[in-house]
């Protein structure tokens, strides 16, 4: 592109590189001075540069006959604007031009206010500080732990802040902007004069800046500094250093807000060492201090969710610690608008959408999911989307590889049921507010800033039609470089002729935002489609010369339709049915179960009235059981299973990954099972914390949970943990052996008995309540870890520990471990080696979950037996089978029949191996697990015996409705198979071009990436799983 | 690790068996009567109740009732069916699969036919009488690795001697088929971006890949005819050579080549490039074969499928999709073949082998087609049909008797004969659970 002529001057950005140090910054402060002299006087004058420099044009413009946009919605026609020093001086019609203004004619020419992008990274100033930070994993060999470390006590980074390497919330970019002019160039021809730059690396990523995007001097270009604090849910960052998965993402953020507030109370207090300074929470640590301004809510936190589930969870997490926020818009929350919805704060919009590749055979179409086609024919209307959940919007190139593709992004985001004024705001009101410069940018109001964007043609939202030019602070920068057509000068004088100089303001009412839109609307194709047509004629008010586009319509379902109960009365009797109670009925046959409210109201043979609104099923041949209960799963987690990094890792949630839109849940609903423990996987010896559900499908992760289940966390022991068989590489982490892993348990234990006591000491308590006088040392209350809180927990009885485990030695040495400090562990997992101290687990009263017949896979299973249930069910022992794998949960009472076949199992009681005793397992089975007046309506409907391996699931029920029924599940997959048939030849047809040869296809790369939901559909999911 | 010799086990209790038959009968026909049971005869309708009377090892008379003096063994309200044959398995060539030292299932090249499995079975593996003892009696430990990954024999589950265990070999070259999923990450998220590939390109190295494959088949027939024509004297010995050599009795089409191929561009390839070479091929993992049933059929290609209970492999089709294929497949005319696949992971769980096809009748296949796929399908596949596979006069009396449907997992099996010798069922297993229960 080339250089604005008239301002060649402005090119000082080449000499300034060698000059600018002293010469620039001496004379610029001096003329500021004088500056803020003359203004007093009113006296306009420019900046004075040393002879050499191409002198500064005069400040005072008046761009006349232009459609001015003052702001979303109010137009006026033939406008006069004056510019004076930078900012804007007055705008109407009728007004008079100054005599020392420079007058441009914009004839057919549309000005908008400067456009603002609140999420621009530069790739010269988005990377993280180089060399500066060593993270302490290079130090120790992929070990690291707190307190827990390879050899000697590590030092952590060679300088001060978050010994984790993806934790730089001290980072500025105040500091590093250094713009090439290059970006900045491209940036205004697309309209934008001013951004908020943005580090766009790492967790807690540090602050914004919001900068003019002229060229000039970064310090001048700088209006704000710390705009906006940055967190993103960012896996992997580096390698085997704490947090590698999403779940530990999310521990370690909440973890360093809470120091941030820690820090904040200690700041007030003088910053003195608390007395009980012995858990690092007294040091100085920049990365923690720098987060105080966030907890304060002086500065608001842009969360980067990265997915449309994990929207939810930064939301909560922001309103747990008490955060001001916004969103950054993965472009995917089509997938649950609702989640989007009630973040209810506004979001950073991008508009990079996928483009439909050419591939090289018919057939290869087959490896394309449909989730993936969804993805590309959804992702253009995600910023409409969201306008109709009531969100404030504002637009970005973030994401954008080729910035150029923005505009016809946008169109492409209008035809799909954007309104023109909603896309103008997303690029001025909304930013401007959200960056808190509104009083500076975002309208054409006089007082503000001289921040214009012109357009010519049919205005900036008709890709055809060219920037102009922009106007920064008062700056001309002309962004259309190609000769005007020699006849335009002859329709602009004929324009001149025929149109009337003055016209009297046409003033749009701003809509009244936001657009309305029910959002049970979103579910619903149809009902979406109609509404974007009345907003497309709102459009057309505002630039009322536009052709309407023939709309191209969403050929993908909402990825929610079809989910959800299939009924929905509120009574319901199944009758002449074999009911497997798993309660002390045994099996009654021809007996009915009556379901009302969501709960089982009466069972077997009684009397019912009918009022004709019950559901009445007929069971006849058919057999009821319990909902199955799956004590082990890791099949809904998003992201990795295990937070593998180092040897505890209490402190990370299941619960704040659950994956509601995994086909997992329906696939496991068809093998009748209703709810399941999803846990952490087995590569530390404390691992992280479980959450049980209820495979509500169609619901939120929230939704899902299983509100009434007391908490667990996964332990694990023997080879998974000491890294036995992970490699040469991993050879350094303690614990390496049996004996470490009980020491490395047994000291957690104890800083957890030390952390309580601390707060024991605060709250004035005595390990027994009996209150304590409060010492002076603990006038702030002790830093909170969330690692030993949940260890703590566990102390208190409050936290079930479910443990993988293999051998017999090990099995006892947890047992006797957990005894000393008063702990009851809450089940053995696996435990294949149980059969071998039977008496021992069934004394301790310790359940037994374990695989009905896996062995052999590794030295310590060789000697796991299939008659392991049934050896510990006989000798006391409450006995469960799990899946462990996504395969298995599929048929779990397949699982169960085999411990008839070994050890011959009563068939009563090898069915509660997979309901009754996994809820006793995981101390749910007030709720659930057996067939019970009282209970949770959580049941199965079987052809026949549901031991018998022909058999099949007829209907699956949780919380009496309906979410699994055989014969209408081929309803939705006749449906899934139009739809995706419809949307190849879509994508075939909107496949244009060569393929992306060299990889360098942004948009056609997008195409093929996984989202977060599925990426691992088809795939077992095992708790070894991202270990080897 | 102390491995009791369970064949000396066996070994007594059969002679416990002839035992008690050897004075009733003459020195040359060693007879035993199997009465009264629910016999599977396979090929033809079933007996309930029915007899079959053993002679030598083989089956000699199999009706509704036998008159016989021979000792006779009674199976009242018991399933006898012919012993089952797992195809394509680590069986045999794995213990533990976690433990590398364990492991002989996988060797290095692309090109290794003369690879022979049934050299490398150990006959004191652990694993083998789990399997056995659930009617298993023959296995077959298939080599793996690329493209054409070596040969594979028919392992009987009964011998002193790994030669006495090779049943039949080899029965089948395996060829892993060139993967032709195109790998469609994204550049940015592959870890060495220097490997990042186009889809074109991707699409140019499958086809250059399927180019070498059929090269080498091709190299094997001119070396088949080459040496043919040698022993005419019309032309000079290229001389032996042992990779080519291996290759004959495929090339020749003589014995099938198995495809191991899962997705339906590489079934479909697989399918065409037999069909253009009149090579007698058989798929094998066939996870797509659904997808071109009509395909195979019209081909005659059984499938050994190894899919059914693993979850659908596209979000795009049904829950059910891998239960119901294999009834799908049958629907077209396709004989298939259950089998739980060639991991290691699995090679100890080959015992849950009439489960694969039990789950596949609950959703919809035939109970006979079921257990034709654990029998008489696998015996025809590894051309053993004529001595086993089903229970008729002429065949090997390897047998299993059961309480119930070998359909159903609560099912016990209570005997095992494998060419007229009763087995033991013992195995790791019941030895720690006898040692276990017995625990004060």
């Amino acid at each position: 592109m080339g250089t604005p002529v008239e301002f060649r001057y402005l090119k000082y950005a080449l000499i300034k590189r060698t000059l600018r140090p002293l010469l620039m910054r001496t004379f610029r402060k001096m003329l500021i001075v004088a500056g803020s002299l003359l203004a007093i006087c009113a006296l306009a004058a420019t900046e004075l540069l040393a002879p050499g420099f191409r002198p500064v044009p005069p400040d005072v413009h008046a761009l006349v006959g232009a459609t001015v946009v003052v702001k979303p919605g109010q137009v006026i026609s033939n406008a006069t604007i004056v510019l004076r020093g930078g900012k804007i001086e007055k705008v109407g019609v009728n007004i008079s031009i100054p005599p020392d203004a420079r007058v441009w004619n914009l004839k057919s020419n549309t000005v908008y206010a400067g456009f603002i992008d609140a999420y621009l990274t530069l790739s010269s100033t988005g990377s993280p500080d180089a060399g500066g930070k060593k993270d302490r994993n290079e130090l120790t060999a992929g070990v690291k732990f707190f307190g827990v470390p390879g050899g000697e006590r590590d030092p952590g980074n060679p300088g001060p802040g978050s010994e984790l390497p993806a934790i730089t919330p001290e980072r500025r970019m105040a500091k590093t902007f250094a713009p090439e002019s290059k970006s900045l160039e491209s940036l205004r021809e697309l309209g934008f004069t001013t951004a908020n730059v943005v580090p766009d690396k790492g967790i807690l990523r540090g602050t914004s800046v919001f900068v003019a995007l002229g060229e000039t001097d970064p310090n001048r270009a700088i209006m704000r500094a710390d705009v906006f604090q940055h967190v993103g849910f960012e896996e992997g960052v580096k390698e085997d250093a704490y947090p590698e998965s999403l779940m530990g993402v999310v521990a370690a953020i909440r973890q360093n807000f809470f120091d941030a507030q820690h820090a904040a109370l200690r700041s007030a207090d003088g910053h003195v060492r608390s007395a009980a300074g012995v858990d690092g929470g007294s040091d100085y640590n920049p990365a923690i201090e720098a987060l105080i301004p966030a907890v304060k809510k002086q500065i608001t936190v842009a969360f980067e969710p990265r997915s449309a589930l994990m929207v939810d969870r930064a939301a909560r997490v922001a309103r747990e610690i008490g955060l001001d926020f916004c969103i950054v818009s993965s472009g995917q929350e089509w997938r649950r608008p609702d989640l989007a919805k009630s973040a209810a704060v506004p979001f950073i919009v991008p508009v990079n959408f996928p483009e439909a590749p050419k591939l090289p055979t018919d057939d290869d179409w087959t490896q394309v999911s449909l989730d993936q086609l969804r993805a590309w024919d959804w992702a253009p209307e995600n910023a409409a989307l969201l306008r109709r959940q009531n969100l404030q919007i504002a637009l970005t190139t973030f994401g954008l590889e080729d910035k150029k593709v923005f505009r016809k992004n946008l169109k492409l985001a209008i035809e799909r049921g954007l309104t023109e004024a909603d896309a103008l705001a997303a690029l001025t009101t909304v930013p401007a507010k959200l960056c808190g410069l509104d009083n500076q940018v975002g309208t054409i109001e006089a007082g503000k800033l001289a921040n214009l964007t012109v357009v010519n043609g049919k205005g900036y939202f008709d890709p055809e039609s060219k920037v102009q030019s922009v106007w920064i602070e008062g700056r001309f920068y002309r962004t259309d470089f190609e000769e005007p057509k020699s006849d335009s000068k002859a329709d602009d004088k004929k324009d001149e002729e025929t149109k009337p100089t003055t016209a009297t303001p046409k003033v749009v009412e701003p809509e009244k935002s936001p657009a309305p839109e029910p959002t049970e609307a979103e579910k619903s194709e149809k009902s979406a489609k109609a509404k974007s047509e009345p907003e497309k004629s709102d459009k057309e008010k505002v630039s009322k010369d536009k052709k309407p586009e023939p709309p191209k319509p969403r050929v993908a379902r909402s990825p929610l339709d079809g989910r959800g109960p299939l009924t929905n009365a509120g009574a319901i009797l199944i009758e002449h049915a074999t009911i497997w109670t798993c309660a002390k009925d045994g099996i009654l046959t021809n007996a009915s179960i009556l379901i009302e409210n969501g709960k089982i109201s009466q069972v077997g043979n009684f009397s019912y009235d009918r009022d004709g609104d019950e559901l009445v099923i007929d069971a006849k041949g058919e057999h009821v059981t319990p909902g199955l209960i799956d004590c082990h799963n890791h099949s809904m987690i998003l992201g990795d299973v295990n937070e593998g990094t180092i040897p505890s890792t209490a402190m990370v949630r299941i619960g704040d990954v659950v994956n509601s839109e995994t086909p997992n849940i329906y696939e496991q609903l068809a093998g009748g099972l209703t709810a399941c423990s999803l846990l952490h996987g087995s590569a530390n010896p404390i691992g992280g914390q479980n959450q049980v559900i209820k495979l509500r499908d169609g619901a939120s992760p929230e939704d899902l949970k299983f509100a009434a289940a007391p908490q667990g966390i996964k332990f694990a022991l023997g080879e998974n943990v000491k890294q036995s068989n992970w490699g040469e590489k991993y050879k350094t982490r303690f614990p390496q052996t049996r004996m470490g892993v009980e020491t490395f348990i047994g000291n957690r234990f104890i800083a957890a008995q030390r952390y309580l006591k601390q707060w024991d000491d605060y709250k004035g308590t005595s390990a027994d309540g009996s209150p304590k006088s409060k010492s002076d040392a603990a006038k702030i209350p002790p830093r909170r870890d969330l690692e030993l809180e949940a260890i703590v927990e566990i102390l208190q009885g409050k936290r079930w520990i479910h443990s993988h485990s293999y051998r017999q030695d090990e099995i006892l040495m947890l047992l006797r471990l957990m005894q000393s400090f008063g702990v009851q562990v809450g089940t053995f997992q696996h435990v294949l080696e149980g059969y071998k101290v039977a008496e021992e687990l069934a004394d301790g009263k310790v359940g037994g979950s374990t695989f009905a017949d896996w062995w052999a896979y590794k030295f310590e299973v060789y000697d796991a037996i299939p008659y392991n249930g049934s050896l510990m069910r006989e000798r006391g022992v409450v006995v469960s089978f799990n899946s462990d794998s996504s395969d298995l949960a599929r048929h779990l009472n397949l699982e169960a029949a085999k411990a008839v076949k070994y050890g011959g199992t009563p068939e009563v009681e090898a069915l509660k191996f997979v309901t009754l005793n996994p809820a006793k397992q995981l101390r749910i089975d007030k709720y659930v697990g057996s067939i019970e007046v009282g209970k949770d309506a959580d049941l199965a409907i079987w052809n026949k015996n549901p031991l018998d391996s022909s058999s099949m699931c007829l209907q699956t029920w949780i919380d009496g409705k309906k979410y699994f029924d055989h014969d209408q599940s081929k309803q939705r997959f006749v449906a899934i198979d139009k739809e995706r048939a419809a949307l190849i030849e879509k994508a075939k047809k909107s496949a244009k071009g060569d393929s992306d040869k060299d990889g360098s296809g942004a948009a056609k790369k997008k195409f093929f990436e996984v989202s977060l939901e599925h990426r691992y559909d088809g795939k077992v999911r095992h708790c070894t799983e991202d270990e080897q | 690790m102390k491995v009791r010799s369970m064949f000396k086990v066996q070994g007594s209790m059969f002679s416990v068996i002839l035992g008690c038959s050897l004075f009733a009968l003459t020195a040359s026909a060693e007879q035993l009567l199997l009465r009264n049971g629910i016999v599977h005869t396979v090929t033809g309708a079933t007996l309930n109740p029915g007899d079959v009377l053993i002679e030598n090892g083989k089956i000699k008379e199999v009706s509704a009732h036998i008159e016989s003096s021979a000792s006779a063994i009674d199976l009242k309200g018991q399933h006898l069916y012919p012993g089952m044959i797992a195809l394509d398995t680590s069986l045999g060539l794995t213990e533990l699969s976690g433990v590398r030292s364990t492991l002989d299932e996988r060797e290095v090249g692309d090109f290794v036919p003369d690879v022979k499995s049934w050299v490398a079975v150990n006959p004191d593996s652990e694993l083998l009488p789990v399997a056995r003892a659930n009617g298993v009696t023959h296995i077959e430990p298939a080599p793996q690795g690329n493209i054409a990954a070596g040969q594979s024999g028919l392992v009987v589950l009964d011998g002193w001697t790994s030669e006495q265990m090779a049943y039949k070999k080899p029965i089948a070259l395996h060829v892993y088929w060139p993967d032709m999923d195109l790998d469609l990450t994204p550049k940015e998220k592959v870890k060495d971006k220097a490997k990042w590939k186009s889809p074109e390109d991707q699409a140019k190295e499958r086809t250059n890949k399927l180019k070498a494959l059929d090269d080498f088949f091709q190299d094997a027939r001119a070396y088949t005819v080459a040496r043919d024509v040698a022993k005419t004297n019309a032309a000079v010995d290229p001389g032996r050579n042992p990779s080519w050599e291996a290759m004959r009795p495929f090339v020749r089409a003589e014995l099938p080549i198995t495809v191991h191929a899962d997705d339906v561009r590489e079934i479909k390839a697989a399918v065409k490039w037999a069909d253009t070479n009149h090579f007698k091929i058989i798929i094998a993992g066939g996870r797509d074969s659904w997808m071109t049933a009509d395909l195979l059929a019209q081909k005659n290609i059984p499938v050994i499928w190894e899919h059914t209970y693993q979850q659908p492999a596209h979000d795009y089709e049904s829950y059910e999709s891998h239960y119901a294929a294999p009834e799908k497949l049958r629907k077209a005319g396709v004989k298939v073949i259950f089998s739980l696949g060639g991991s290691t992971f699995i090679a100890s769980l080959i015992k849950n082998l009439p489960y694969e096809a039990a789950q596949a009748v609950a959703f919809g296949l035939p109970e006979d087609e079921a257990i034709k796929g654990v029998t008489l399908y696998p015996a025809q596949a590894a051309g053993v049909a004529d001595k086993l596979g089903s229970i008729e006069p002429g065949k090997d009396a390897t047998l299993f008797a059961c309480d119930g449907s070998i359909l159903d997992l609560r099912a016990k099996v209570h005997h095992v004969w494998i060419a007229g010798k009763e087995m033991s069922l013992e195995s790791r297993h019941t030895r720690l659970y006898n040692k276990y229960k017995k625990r004060p």
